[in-house]
């Protein structure tokens, strides 16, 4: 502890040249570090693909498709070539008119159809309700549309090509989008989760820290019981409690995870308020809002940042685990949490839905941890 | 130092009263109850059961009645699960819990302690790379993705193991190495970054002044030091892992203590639910109690006070 000291108050010294701010130190030393960098631009594309994505993607994260119940995930587009003929067929067969041979040109597959009385124009709809056909229509033999009274004719219907790229989950919804809105909802309850903790933690040590005495003890007694109670229970009981709903699912979470984040910054206070230049600053004659915004701030952000970017993974996590547990955001909305646990439930015959959300979750992961790591290092470079 | 660990057990109990007086209340406030069925029984029923579980008095004679019978040893009837004490269900699954939570413990703790002195010994060097490299991986994977692609992995695709269940030693295989993974890598980093601090530290170096072989310095010197910010992790994680995890006992269909919390809370079975933050809060009790003591035999300038 001494030798730290010593070194801070005899080690770094601007030299008066072209001084540079701790914040360019900063942000020059994590530049360098190639893990960072690669991290923050794969945070940013997901946050983006979150963001952007389900409004572009083709298919809502919602929309269920009921023919393609665990369609594997594939580049190519559905239907699949030699599932157009049956499923055509099985669909027609509803209409309980007599089928002639089903031909299938390009995209369009026709059909002639007869029955003893009139065709009645509205079965086209058992066609269309399809998911894999669209723009059914009953035609004659030269393609015009069909006279009405015509007792045979031809069902002439479109394939509708669909790429479900990460295939669909055991509700026939395509997992890609899900994938989307998952990512949003958990970057998004792990930011507004941190945020929460950050209020609270840095407004709660700061006040214990500056105050001191008996009111900081008395409020660091108060983290202490809050410390013992199990962390998850304590989760699982406030939603237990409030019923599951995304705004209280984040505040849960915060409410849990700003105990840390008092500590520090109260001990960052605490350590501050005694340091030589504050005191220094103090026999300028400096204000107290004036050391508060110079000196404390500042030199307090370094360890709050980075403890930030590690309590984002944290409350993803435990925003994930809830979800795993049925405790967390509410279908048709899903998170990747719950995503994983409906792979898990699906895996066998299906094990895409578990791999891509599980890939996701973890890059999201590995990205913000290295991400974390590469920002403590830039901001507090004592530790090293 | 036996009238240190008397006092830290006196120290214990009221710590123990907070818990559960918070969590009792909690529980209790919540919306709903254990006998909300889907349709609703009958209100005659209802005034019977609610007459033989105490549900009729007034809140504070029931947290009195509770605090008397867990004096006794007795946490009451489950009502979720008929016909089982809580106690009986703790006796069925706490020892499957230990069990495997116990062995992954050892697992990790011998496999984690090697990994990172070893790194630290070649620091810099391929093999440290490697064990860092593990260790970010292990760390950062959580538990619930790791456990089903093993299960998908070596159970369903392989066929090695057996995916889910309990029986055999195969069963326990996937759901140990699921349960020591993540521990083995904090273990490791923890080792490797106070093994290196430890190399550098004075006793180490008056040591190999004296021409003790390497295995001495590093095995017995080195390590001894090094081993304190594990040990100090180690409390609150033995902890966690013998009361059992909800992800692992779920997915693998494991029958311990881990799952009953999260069903407890979900079906408002009171009892099962303060069983087992009563059941976790004394492990955790006693694993910090058990760390304090190796921690000053590890190292003597730590004192009981």
């Amino acid at each position: 502890m001494s030798n730290t000291t010593l070194e801070q108050a005899s080690g770094p010294r601007e030299p008066l040249v072209a001084g540079r701010s701790l914040g360019q130190d900063a942000w020059l030393r994590l530049r360098r570090n190639r893990a960072a960098v690669a991290s923050a631009v794969v945070l940013l594309l997901l946050a983006l693909a979150g963001i952007v994505g389900p409004w572009i993607h083709a298919h809502p994260y919602d929309r269920i498709y009921p023919q393609y119940v665990r369609a594997p995930a594939s580049l190519e587009a559905y239907p699949k070539e030699d599932a157009i003929v049956p499923a055509f067929e099985s669909a027609l067969g509803r209409a309980r008119v007599d089928i002639g041979e089903i031909e299938l040109s390009g995209s369009t597959v026709r059909a002639p159809v007869s029955d003893d009385e009139a065709l009645d124009p509205r079965i086209v709809r058992y066609i269309d309700r399809s998911d894999l056909f669209s723009n059914a229509r009953l035609e004659d033999e030269e393609g015009n549309e069909m006279m009405e009274g015509a007792t045979s004719a031809f069902m002439v219907a479109d394939v509708q090509r669909l790429r479900f790229v990460f295939g669909t989950d055991a509700n026939g919804r395509d997992l890609l989008s899900r994938i989307l809105i998952g990512i949003r909802i958990s970057l998004a309850i792990g930011v507004l989760a941190s945020m929460m903790a950050l209020l609270l933690g840095v407004t709660y040590g700061a006040i214990a820290g500056y105050l001191g005495g008996r009111v900081d003890n008395l409020m660091m007694r108060v983290v202490d019981v809050l410390y013992s109670l199990p962390f998850i229970f304590f989760v699982i009981l406030l939603v237990v409690f409030f019923g599951r709903n995304f705004v209280l699912i984040f505040i849960a979470i915060g409410c849990t995870e700003w105990l840390d984040m008092a500590r520090i910054v109260r001990g960052q206070t605490l350590t501050i308020k005694r340091q030589e230049y504050v005191q220094a600053a103090e026999a300028l004659g400096v204000s107290d809002a004036g050391i508060v915004r110079r000196h404390i701030i500042p030199n307090a952000l370094g360890p709050v940042v980075v403890f930030v970017t590690l309590l984002v993974p944290k409350a993803i996590l435990l925003e994930s685990l809830l979800s795993f547990l049925g405790l967390g955001v509410q279908e048709p909305l899903t998170s990747l949490g719950l995503l994983i646990a409906e792979g898990a439930a699906n895996m066998r015959g299906a094990a895409w839905l578990l791999i891509y959300p599980a890939v996701t979750l973890t890059a999201i992961l590995f990205a913000l941890n290295f991400l974390g790591d590469g920002l403590r290092d830039a901001l507090d470079p004592k530790d090293r | 130092m036996f009238a240190y660990v008397l006092r830290r057990f006196a120290g214990a109990v009221p710590t123990l009263f907070i818990i559960v007086t918070i969590a009792f209340f909690m529980i209790r406030l919540a919306p709903g109850g254990p006998f909300d069925l889907e349709r609703p029984l009958d209100p005659l029923i209802m005034k019977n059961l609610e007459r033989a579980y105490n549900f009729d008095k007034p809140l504070w004679q029931q947290y009195l009645i509770y605090l008397g019978n867990l004096a006794q040893g007795d946490l009451g009837p489950s009502f979720t699960r008929r016909d089982f004490s809580v106690v009986d269900l703790f006796r069925t699954g706490l020892p499957v819990s230990i069990q495997l939570g116990g062995i992954a413990l050892s697992i990790a703790l011998v496999v984690g302690v090697f990994l990172g002195a070893l790194a630290a010994l070649r620091q810099n060097t391929w093999v440290d790379y490697m064990v860092v490299g593990t260790a970010t991986f292990g760390i950062t994977i959580p538990t619930f993705v790791i456990a089903p692609v093993f299960s998908l992995f070596f159970g369903v695709m392989m066929g090695w193991l057996p995916a889910g269940g309990w029986g055999t030693w195969q069963h326990m295989v996937l759901p140990i190495a699921t349960l020591a993974l993540p521990q083995i890598a904090i273990i490791a980093r923890l080792t490797r970054g106070a093994t290196i601090e430890a190399l550098r530290s004075n006793h180490v170096r008056t040591a190999r002044a004296y021409g003790l072989p390497s295995y001495v310095v590093v095995g017995v010197h080195a390590l001894r030091a090094a081993i304190l910010p594990v040990v100090s992790y180690l409390g609150p994680t033995a902890a966690a892992l013998l009361t059992g995890s909800v992800v692992v006992e779920t997915i693998f269909g494991i029958p311990g203590i881990g799952r009953y919390f999260v069903q407890g809370a979900l079906g408002r079975d009171y009892t099962l639910v303060m069983g087992t933050v009563v059941v976790i809060a004394c492990f955790v009790i006693v694993f910090n109690l058990i760390v304090d003591v190796l921690y000053a035999w590890l190292d003597p300038r730590v004192r009981y006070d």
